[in-house]
């Protein structure tokens, strides 16, 4: 996980997910498809206006294999980055 | 699936108690997401979900419609296994009233998937 909002805004995502609006379990399930469209190594970031998203997609990440790398609270929403890992 | 891991969900209810039916459902997506293998057995009013357009209206505050999760779950891999018995007293014909990708099956096949889970839960 990277530790200051800093370097975390930094990165540039190979792939955005909107996903503000779903309920659960519909941005992980959003995450899940992403991360199948891009190669390993590859950062996806989903946007989520449901807030147990963010422990929800950690838990998953280290439950598949995936590295979570963080959140950035942003207006309304909060945008979590994820490396693809297997 | 990663670590042969299977998870049963027996589901009870039907579309008249919206957060017993559309729970499991939450669940066993999320774990079809976490490359564990899941069955759903529907019994009792549970069957009525595998009929037909039965679920369709179906939404619980805060989650997504039922139907779509259904369809979510259909798509992921999940398998859905439906009481024959308990289709019979409703008056549900196989396979012309259930849903696309629903199995009948009776109790031994229901015993054989949950003793062979790493963990079986029942709403």
């Amino acid at each position: 996980m990277i530790d200051t909002t800093t370097e975390l805004a930094a990165i540039t995502a190979d792939k955005v997910i909107d996903a503000r609006g779903a309920a659960c379990p519909g941005p992980l399930l959003e995450a899940k498809k992403g991360m199948g469209s891009v190669p390993m190594g590859a950062v996806i970031e989903v946007w989520s206006s449901d807030p147990v998203t963010k422990t929800d997609i950690g838990a998953w990440s280290a439950k598949v294999g995936h590295e979570f790398l963080g959140v950035i609270a942003a207006d309304g929403y909060d945008r979590v980055f994820v490396r693809r890992g297997k | 699936m990663a670590d042969n891991e299977k998870l049963v969900f027996m589901v009870l209810h039907g579309p008249n108690h919206p957060e017993h039916a559309t729970i499991p459902f939450v669940m066993a997506c999320a774990a079809l997401a976490s490359d564990v293998e899941v069955v759903i057995g529907v019994q009792a009013d549970g069957v009525c979900l595998a009929h037909k357009g039965e679920a369709d209206a179906v939404q619980a505050p805060g989650f997504p419609p039922l139907a779509k999760l259904m369809g979510d779950f259909r798509d992921l891999g999940g398998r859905l296994l439906v009481c024959g018995p308990c289709i019979n007293s409703r008056g549900i014909s196989a396979p012309d009233d259930l849903i696309e990708g629903a199995e009948v099956v009776a109790a031994g096949r229901f015993v054989a998937e949950i003793a062979s889970a790493t963990n079986s839960l029942v709403y």
